[in-house]
């Protein structure tokens, strides 16, 4: 059936998509020599085009990844913020540029029904079978019974604190607690902010609170009007904002504890600062980074290729690289695999470590973080909230 | 001829008409549609339902202390800058002159976040000003206001937008001839007399430049509120920065349109009373 297009380009969702590609495929034939366009024409073997969050970058090691899985992936970073992710999959773009994109987990669900991700074929990727079980089972994988996303990299986040001013910290009450007015922060992202402080109400307060990750209106409303009492009760020194504020924060002693990413606490130590990572009672907030098979990808024919590139994700390699740049872990048993068999290039005793260190989090209480909970503009409303109170 | 005239002034129009009119009347547009859940876009039903959300959450109040903020910061950088301007117009020698202007320019050659992250290191509890007051027994505990608050949030902006107000107020100041100061001396008036019946007037559309440009500048800025503001502080673009994310995008335009309007019709009111077609000399003399 024919869709019939209207005269106006701007009186449709679907004409001004169209229009939105036209200028996107007239930008990219603008700049065929740079961009990753017309590398892949130019390429012979099997290209891909990946859309990702910057830390999944692996810069020149992807030429080695190429030569042991046969396809050269082409990185393009996607800024990570899934608000304008997912409008230049609806409504820009990005379906055109690229085959495989890598997001915060979340939004998976909804990107598939609006058609703008394909469902991925687990037998055409033999190395999902060495993923581990719980990484499996996050809850935005699946829809229908269809993979829609491959969990590429997880790890689990909470609370970094100085044990000199503190002790053992083992709670997020370290960040409500009064005595500590001015001395905590949190992220001003309610991503993570909302779910931490829904965690500690639910864990710790008894609050009735379903999902942390997934709050109802009236959930929301207890989450949120608990952390503008708190805020406006002065307990936050700030919220902060990104990698080299959070670690400024620590570095310069403006904070005792605060909720936040445990890369923090390594580049702390480097500084010379005692700085811990917490193991909350109430349990972590764990985080994927998801691959999913953009629909340009299956229109394009690419979807194979798209394929062998994820199958080498979870190969080991990738694994170990990402382990000993960055820390991160691709939640599979082949990153030891890889680190015996190559000892030259990775310590398999190091690998093993991070993977003991990153299952053991998960062995107790973990809180999925959701990029697009079912009431997500709400929660920006409420945000709004707290930063006016 | 004005035949060739329009033909020489249709580029430079057609120009400002493609990269500043067509996209500022497509946010006007949008901000009428309404946001259609099922694409995650806009479709043109219209609405003023992103009007009415800027009444919700507080929003308003973002878009007043805004206001405030970008009017304080130009009024501030405007105080600062006219003797800053008139130090390096008459008191500095050409070479001198230069140095200034040059002093002043060199912190552009980085970038406002670490302009503003250097401030953090430098008001922050462990910072310079926090360990010398220390040091010196002025006071015995680090001063926390001195850091995530308005206090260093102003102090980000001046450091910022500074040479904004500067240059157009040098530049209106070397558009007055000398005689006219020398003259005034002559027939007996004092240096403030000759300094506000005559300077200040004829420096009105530089003065009124260089606050416009602070007032859009501060208006449109985020990073100085966000690294040096308390817990969740906000300023427009941050609040429209958070609306995008979660793709509420005509409440996003309807922001956008009020201050777009809001500044607007600033300039006009600005420009009937200073008139700004002085700083480029038909008002000067």
């Amino acid at each position: 059936m024919q869709q019939q297009q209207t005269s106006n380009p701007l009186s449709s969702n679907a004409s001004r998509r169209d229009m939105l590609k036209l200028m996107g495929l007239g930008g990219a034939a603008l700049g065929l020599g740079s961009l990753n366009l017309g590398r892949r024409a130019m390429a012979q073997d099997m290209s891909v085009a990946f859309w990702a969050t910057a830390t999944l970058d692996i810069a020149d090691k992807w030429q080695k990844f190429a030569e042991l899985t046969g396809v050269t992936p082409q990185f393009t970073d996607n800024g990570n913020d899934i608000g304008p992710v997912v409008a230049r999959l609806a409504a820009g773009n990005a379906n055109d540029l690229f085959d495989v994109g890598g997001f915060q987990g979340g939004a998976e669900k909804e990107l598939a029904k609006q058609g703008h991700i394909a469902a991925w074929d687990l037998s055409k990727i033999p190395n999902y079978a060495s993923v581990w079980q719980w990484a499996k089972d996050i809850p935005y994988l699946q829809l229908d019974g269809k993979q829609i996303g491959i969990p590429t990299v997880v790890n689990a986040d909470s609370i970094i604190y100085r044990p000199d001013k503190l002790g053992k910290v083992d709670s997020y009450g370290v960040i409500f607690d009064p005595k500590l007015k001015g001395r905590v922060a949190m992220e001003d992202a309610w991503i993570n902010s909302a779910i931490f402080t829904a965690m500690y109400l639910k864990e710790a307060e008894n609050q009735p609170i379903k999902d942390p990750g997934n709050l109802s209106e009236s959930e929301l409303g207890l989450v949120m009007e608990f952390l503008i009492k708190h805020k406006t009760d002065g307990q936050f020194r700030t919220f902060w904002n990104g990698w080299e504020q959070g670690v400024q924060l620590v570095a310069n002693e403006e904070v005792d504890a605060m909720t936040g990413w445990e890369p923090i606490v390594y580049e702390g130590r480097k500084r010379g600062l005692q700085v811990e990572y917490a193991a909350p009672v109430e349990g972590y907030e764990g985080w994927g980074n998801n691959t999913v098979l953009l629909k340009g990808a299956v229109d394009r024919g690419t979807s194979d290729a798209a394929h062998a590139f994820v199958n080498g994700l979870l190969g080991g390699f990738y694994g170990c690289e990402l382990g000993a740049t960055r820390g991160y872990m691709v939640p599979s048993d082949k990153n030891l695999e890889y680190a015996k068999a190559h000892p030259d290039e990775y310590k398999a005793d190091e690998v093993e470590k991070l993977a003991k260190h990153v299952q053991a989090k998960f062995a107790g209480k973990v809180y999925w973080q959701n990029t697009r909970p079912d009431n997500f503009q709400l929660y920006e409303e409420w945000w709004q909230k707290l930063r006016n109170a | 001829m004005p035949f060739r005239r329009t033909l020489l002034i249709a580029p430079p129009l057609a120009v400002v008409a493609l990269i500043g009119v067509v996209p500022l009347a497509l946010v006007v547009l949008w901000s009428f549609w309404t946001w259609d859940p099922a694409t995650y876009w806009i479709k043109p039903d219209l609405s003023l339902a992103g009007y009415a959300g800027i009444l919700n959450a507080g929003r308003w109040t973002v878009i007043l202390s805004t206001l405030v903020k970008s009017f304080g910061a130009a009024l501030l950088c405007s105080l600062l800058a006219y003797p800053l301007s008139y130090a390096i117009h008459v008191m500095a020698g050409p070479r001198i002159q230069m140095l200034l202007l040059a002093l002043m320019t060199i912190p552009f050659f980085t970038s406002y976040l670490i302009r503003s992250f250097s401030w953090r290191l430098v008001l922050g509890r462990t910072g310079a000003i926090n360990e010398t007051l220390q040091a010196l027994h002025i006071t015995s505990a680090p001063l926390d206001w001195l850091l995530f608050s308005n206090f260093a949030v102003f102090i980000g902006f001046v450091a910022s937008y500074l040479p904004f107000a500067v240059f157009p107020l040098l530049l209106s100041m070397r558009r007055i001839p000398p005689e006219l100061m020398a003259a005034a001396r002559d027939l007996g008036a004092g240096f403030w007399r000759a300094f506000f019946t005559i300077l200040v007037p004829l420096t009105y559309a530089g003065l009124f430049a260089g606050f416009l440009f602070v007032f859009v500048m501060v208006a449109g800025s985020s990073t100085e509120v966000q690294m040096l503001g308390g817990a969740g502080a906000s300023i427009v673009s941050v609040m429209i920065n958070d609306v995008m994310r979660v793709a509420n995008y005509p409440l996003a335009f309807a922001i956008s349109v009020v201050m777009l309007i809001t500044i607007f019709g600033m300039v006009l009111i600005g420009n009937a009373f200073f008139k700004l077609s002085g700083l480029f000399g038909e008002d000067a003399e």
